[in-house]
C-alpha cells in the first residue's frame, strides 16, 4: 500500500527540488558559453569536436575581430614558442616520431546568423597571431574578422568544427598507456577587455586568461573508458557500438579539461564541509596508488573544508581528483573543479604527498578558478596565493612534515628534522631575489628559476608576512574579503592593494610594493649588543673633583647598548625584545626606515639576549639567523653536529677502503 | 661448515688484535679530524651568537639548515639532515652504488682518496700482523709489514680500480640506460623502482665481489710473499672462482654482521639525548664504538678470509 508523503518529506523534497535546479543557476555573467560534442578516437589518438559558442561582448567597446586560443598547436612542432622557451629550460621532446607531435586544427567556424537563418563562415578571415613575439610558428593564438562589429552587450553565437591530435605528453596533456589526460584542448576564445583582445600564445609559465561561462560537453568514446571532467557528470548514454557518450555540465567556469582511462579507479563520496554544504567528490585513482585512496581522499576533504572556512564556501557541486598516469605529465594541474594530484606508490606518513600537490591544485580552484587571475600576466596572483594557501590549509590540517629523502626509491623520513611553515618557499626567494620583479609576465622573468621563486615563493611569502604583520584576524577578514569580492570576476594587483588598504585602516601600498615591483631583500639583524659598566668619573662634576670613585649606584649599573641593522633594502617597521639576564624584557619599535638604530638602558642587570622580529612575523626575511643575538652563545650546538657529521665522515672513510685495502 | 670454521677462527684472532684495531680507530679518527676541525669553525661562525645554538643543542632548526645550505661551500655542503643516524650510513652506500662519489665537493674527494692510499699501506701492517700464528701486535712489526706491501698493494689497488671502474662506469651506465627505457615505457613508477632495485643489488654484489677477490689477491701476496702482483690478483680470481660458495658464504655472513652492528648502532645512537656536553660526549664515545666495531669487522674479515684460504690451500 503507497504510504502517504509526510509533510516534512515534502518539504525536503522540495527544498532537493530548489537544490537542483539552483546548481544550474549561475553565479555570474556567463560570457562565453560552449555547448560541445567531441569523439574520442582511440585508434588514431584524434578528437573530432564541434563547439557551439555563444559569447557576449561584456564590455562598452564593439569589436569587429575575434580572438582564440589553440594551445595544442604548442605540439605541432619545436619552434613553438612554448617549446622554444621549454627547450630553453632543458625540457624537449625527446625521439618524437610523426604520430606523437598534437595539434588542433580548426575545420570551419561559422557566425549563426539567427536572424536570417543562415551561417556565416569566417574561415577565410583566420589568421594566427603571434601577440607576444615575433614567432610566426608559433600557431597557438588566431582570429577572425567578423562581417560587423560585435556591441557592447550585444551576444553572438559561433558554430566551430576542430580536429585534434593528441599528443604525446610533453607538458600537462596528452596521453600514454591509454591514459588520456585532455586539457587545453579546444579552439577557446581569449579575453575582450577595454577595448582590446587579451589572448597570449601558450608559453611555458602562464596559460590560463579565459572569461566565466557554462560548459555543456558531450564526450563519445570506448565504454570501457572511466571518464572525469569539469563539472556535474550528468549523463551516460551507451550507443550500442561499443561506445558510451558522457555528459558534463558546469556553468561559472572558465575552462573544461576531462580524462578518461580504461586503468582509472573511481571513487566517489558526498562531502558536507559545512553544515547543510555538501559537494560529491570524485577520486580517480591509477592502480597502483589504490592503496592511497584514503590519504587522497582525507586531502582532499581537509582542501575543501580549510579553503571553505579561510576563502569562502566552495560553492560548485563536484570536485574532481585525478590521480595522473605515470609519465602522463599532467600532475599537479589545475582545472576548475577538476585537478590532478601526484604522488609516489611508496610515501611516508609525515611526507606531504599526496597532500601537498592535491591541497595547491584543488586551491587553484579558488586562485584562479573563481578568482579569476590573469596567470598569463600577473602570474603571482595565481601560484603565489596558491601556494600561500596550499600550506596554510596543510599546517592547519596536518602535523609538521618531516625532512624526507630518498634512498634507491625509499623514501625515509628523519623523525628529527620537523619542517616549520616558515621554510615554504624562503629558499628560493634568498637565492633570487635580485632577479626579477615579482610583477612581471610570466614568461618574461629571466629563467624558470626567476618565474618559480618570484610567482610561487615570494607571492606566499609576501602574503605570510602581510598576514602576521596585520594579524591574524585582520588578515583573515581580509582574504576572504578579496576572495570573495573577486569570485568570477578579473582582479588586477591594485584591486588586491584596495582591499587590503581598507582591512589595513591605510594606504599599504608603501608595504606592498616593495615586494610586488621591487626586487630588495628584506634583512633585519642585531648587529651587536653589549653591557658595560659606567666610565669611571673623573675631573670635574658639579663642583665636586672626583678622580676614578664610583658611587654605589655607579657601580651598580650597567649602560647596555643594543644595535639593530637593516641590511637589506625592503623597510617594514619592525620589533626588537631586549631580555636582561634577571629574566626582564623590554620590548622596542623600530620604523625599520634608517639603516640602523643604538638602543640604550641604563640599569642594574646586563643584556642576556636580544631578538628583532621576535614573533617571526617578517617571514620574507632572507637571514633569520642574524635576527637573534645571546650574550653567552651556546657551546654545545657546534661540538653535536660536528660530531654527528664525523660519524658519517669517519664511515664514509672506512666504508671506501673498499677502493683500497 | 667450512665457512663457519673459519669465520670463528678469524674472530678469535681478531680478538687478540684489539690494539691494533685501536691504532687503526685513531687514525682514521685523527685523519678525519683534519677535515672535522674546519666543519666545526664553520658551524660555530655560522651558529654565531644567535640563539640558533640553542635551537640546535635542543634539536635541529631546519630554517637555520636551510640557511646554511643557500650559501655552503666545499666542506659545508656535506652537512645536511641526512647525516643524522640511518643516513649517514644509506648516504655513503647510495655514494657507491649509485657512484655519487664524485659528486662530493673536492676537497672530501681528496681527503678521501688520500684515505684510502693511507689505507692500502695499512693493510699490509694488518695482513702482516694476523698472518702471524701468535699474534702479538707491534707497530715496528706493523709498519715493517705495511711498508714492505705498500708498492705491491698499490698496484692491486691500481688493478682493482680497472674493475671498479668497470662497473660503475660500463656496468652501472648500462643499467641506467636499461632503466632509462624501462621508465620511458614503463605503465608506473613501480616497475622503474623494483628494476632499480635490482640493479642497485647487482652493482652493489659486483663491488662488493670485486673487492673480496682482492682481499684473497692481498692475502696471497702476503702469504705468499709474492711480489708478482698480476699473478696473484689472478690466483686470487681463480681461487674465489674455484671455491666461490666457500668465499662468497664468509663474505657475506660478515657482511650481515656488519649491518647488524650498523642497526643496533643506528638504535643506541638515536636514544643518546645529545643537549648537554656530557650527552655529546657519550654520543661521540658510542659513535667511535661503532667506527671500531667496524674497524674490528674488517680485520675480523681479513682474518677470516685469511684462515680460509689457508684452509683451502
Amino acid at each position: 500500500m503507497p504510504k502517504k508523503i509526510s509533510g516534512s518529506v515534502l518539504i525536503s523534497l522540495l527544498f532537493l527540488a530548489v537544490f537542483l535546479v539552483s546548481s544550474d543557476e549561475p553565479f555570474c555573467k556567463q560570457v562565453a558559453n560552449y555547448n560541445m560534442n567531441v569523439v574520442l578516437d582511440t585508434e588514431r589518438k584524434m578528437i573530432s569536436g564541434e563547439e557551439f559558442l555563444t559569447w557576449t561582448n561584456d564590455t562598452e567597446y564593439p569589436t569587429d575581430e575575434l580572438w582564440f586560443h589553440l594551445y595544442w598547436n604548442a605540439f605541432k612542432n619545436n619552434m613553438s614558442t612554448f617549446l622554444t622557451e621549454s627547450s630553453r629550460r632543458g625540457r624537449s621532446p625527446k625521439g618524437f616520431r610523426m604520430e606523437d607531435w598534437g595539434y588542433c586544427r580548426v575545420e570551419s567556424i561559422r557566425l549563426i546568423d539567427e536572424d536570417n537563418f543562415r551561417e556565416i563562415d569566417l574561415s577565410p578571415t583566420m589568421a594566427f597571431q603571434q601577440p607576444d613575439n615575433e614567432n610566426t610558428y608559433d600557431q597557438t593564438t588566431f582570429l577572425v574578422k567578423l562581417p560587423k562589429p560585435v556591441e557592447p552587450g550585444e551576444t553572438i553565437e559561433l558554430h566551430i568544427e576542430f580536429l585534434s591530435k593528441i599528443p604525446r605528453p610533453i607538458s600537462r596533456t596528452g596521453v600514454y598507456k591509454k591514459n588520456y589526460f585532455i586539457a587545453q584542448w579546444f579552439p577557446k576564445i581569449g579575453v575582450f577587455e577595454n577595448g582590446e583582445w587579451n589572448c597570449h600564445q601558450f608559453h611555458t609559465p602562464g596559460e590560463f586568461f579565459a572569461d566565466y561561462g557554462t560548459y555543456d560537453v558531450k564526450i563519445t568514446l570506448p565504454s570501457s573508458m572511466i571518464v572525469g571532467a569539469t563539472g556535474e557528470h550528468r549523463e551516460i548514454t551507451d550507443n550500442g557500438d561499443g561506445t558510451s557518450t558522457h555528459q558534463f555540465f558546469q556553468h561559472s567556469v572558465h575552462d573544461f579539461a576531462w580524462t578518461a582511462s580504461p586503468h582509472l579507479i573511481e571513487i566517489k563520496e558526498d562531502y558536507e564541509f559545512a553544515p547543510g554544504k555538501t559537494t560529491e567528490i570524485t577520486l580517480l585513482l591509477q592502480p597502483y596508488h589504490k592503496h592511497l585512496e584514503k590519504r587522497y581522499m582525507i586531502a582532499v576533504k581537509n582542501a575543501i573544508k580549510y579553503c571553505s572556512q579561510f576563502y569562502g564556501d566552495y560553492p560548485y557541486t563536484t570536485a574532481t581528483c585525478v590521480d595522473p598516469g605515470y609519465n602522463s605529465r599532467s600532475g599537479g594541474m589545475e582545472y576548475p573543479t577538476f585537478f590532478t594530484g601526484g604522488t609516489y606508490f611508496i610515501t611516508r606518513k609525515r611526507d606531504d604527498s599526496p597532500e601537498g600537490v592535491t591541497i595547491h591544485e584543488f586551491g587553484h580552484g579558488y586562485f584562479y578558478g573563481m578568482v579569476g587571475t590573469n596567470e598569463f600576466e600577473n602570474a603571482w596572483m595565481d601560484e603565489g596565493f596558491t601556494s600561500f594557501l596550499d600550506s596554510e590549509v596543510y599546517y592547519a590540517a596536518y602535523e609538521n612534515p618531516l625532512y624526507t629523502r630518498r634512498y634507491f626509491g625509499i623514501p625515509l623520513s628523519f623523525n628529527e628534522v620537523e619542517i616549520p611553515i616558515e621554510s615554504d618557499g624562503i629558499s628560493s626567494h634568498r637565492q633570487t631575489w635580485n632577479i626579477d620583479n615579482m610583477q612581471r609576465y610570466a614568461w618574461k622573468f629571466l629563467d624558470g628559476g626567476s618565474y618559480g621563486a618570484n610567482s610561487y615563493a615570494k607571492g606566499e611569502l609576501m602574503l605570510r608576512t602581510l598576514k602576521r604583520y596585520l594579524g591574524k584576524g585582520s588578515f583573515a577578514g581580509m582574504i576572504k574579503s578579496y576572495s570573495q569580492r573577486w569570485w568570477f570576476r578579473h582582479p588586477k594587483p591594485q584591486d588586491f592593494y584596495d582591499v587590503v588598504s581598507e582591512f589595513a585602516d591605510q594606504d599599504m601600498s608603501w608595504f606592498l610594493d616593495q615586494f610586488v615591483y621591487g626586487s630588495g631583500k628584506m634583512d633585519y639583524a642585531i648587529g651587536s649588543i653589549s653591557s658595560k659598566r659606567p666610565t669611571q668619573h673623573q675631573g670635574w662634576f658639579n663642583g665636586e673633583f672626583r678622580n676614578g670613585q664610583t658611587t654605589e649606584q655607579e657601580s651598580q649599573t650597567f649602560f647596555t647598548e643594543v644595535l639593530v641593522r637593516r641590511l637589506g633594502e625592503v623597510k617594514i617597521p619592525v620589533e626588537v625584545l631586549v631580555i636582561f639576564d634577571d629574566g626582564s624584557e623590554i620590548r622596542e619599535n623600530w620604523d625599520g626606515q634608517y639603516r640602523w638604530k643604538k638602543f640604550l638602558y641604563s640599569g642594574p642587570h646586563r643584556v642576556a639576549k636580544a631578538v628583532v622580529d621576535p614573533e617571526f612575523k617578517l617571514v620574507i626575511d632572507v637571514d633569520r639567523t642574524n635576527n637573534s643575538m645571546t650574550s653567552k652563545p651556546n657551546k654545545i650546538a657546534p661540538y653535536k653536529w660536528t660530531s654527528r657529521w664525523l660519524t658519517w665522515l669517519q664511515h664514509a672513510m672506512e666504508f671506501f677502503t673498499i677502493f683500497g685495502g | 661448515m667450512k665457512v663457519i670454521i673459519n669465520f670463528l677462527k678469524g674472530l678469535k684472532t681478531t680478538s687478540r688484535a684489539t690494539r691494533m684495531i685501536i691504532f687503526l680507530l685513531v687514525i682514521n679518527l685523527a685523519f678525519s679530524m683534519i677535515l672535522a676541525v674546519p666543519m666545526f669553525h664553520s658551524l660555530k661562525n655560522s651558529f654565531g651568537s644567535s640563539l640558533v645554538g640553542e635551537r640546535m643543542a635542543e634539536g635541529f632548526d631546519y630554517l637555520w639548515w636551510e640557511e646554511y645550505r643557500d650559501d655552503a661551500q666545499g666542506l659545508e655542503q656535506t652537512f645536511s639532515p641526512s647525516i643524522i643516524g640511518k643516513g649517514a650510513i644509506l648516504n655513503n652506500l647510495e655514494g657507491l652504488i649509485q657512484v655519487r662519489v664524485f659528486d662530493l665537493p673536492p676537497i672530501v674527494l681528496v681527503f678521501g682518496l688520500l684515505y684510502v692510499i693511507l689505507h692500502t699501506f695499512l693493510a699490509g701492517g694488518i695482513l702482516s700482523t694476523l698472518k702471524k700464528p701468535n699474534l702479538h701486535f707491534s707497530m715496528k712489526k706493523f709498519f715493517s709489514g705495511a711498508g714492505s706491501q705498500f708498492f705491491r698493494f698499490m698496484l692491486l689497488m691500481f688493478f682493482s680500480w680497472i674493475f671498479f671502474l668497470i662497473i660503475g662506469q660500463v656496468v652501472k651506465g648500462g643499467f641506467d640506460s636499461i632503466l632509462e627505457s624501462i621508465r620511458d615505457t614503463a605503465f608506473s613508477e613501480v616497475t622503474p623502482f623494483y628494476f632499480g632495485l635490482i640493479f642497485s643489488a647487482i652493482v652493489l654484489f659486483l663491488f662488493l665481489f670485486i673487492q673480496m677477490v682482492f682481499d684473497y689477491g692481498r692475502i696471497k701476496v702476503v702469504l705468499e710473499d709474492s711480489s708478482n702482483v698480476l699473478k696473484s690478483a689472478a690466483g686470487a680470481f681463480g681461487f674465489v672462482l674455484r671455491h666461490l660458495g666457500s668465499t662468497l658464504g664468509l663474505f657475506f655472513l660478515l657482511f650481515l654482521v656488519q649491518i647488524i652492528f650498523t642497526l643496533i648502532f643506528i638504535l643506541i645512537q638515536g636514544i643518546i639525548p645529545q643537549s648537554s656536553f656530557m650527552g655529546v660526549v657519550m654520543a661521540f664515545f658510542c659513535q667511535q664504538i661503532f667506527i671500531f666495531g667496524l674497524i674490528w669487522i674488517r680485520c675480523w674479515l681479513y682474518s677470516s678470509q685469511m684462515e680460509l684460504y689457508r684452509y683451502l690451500k
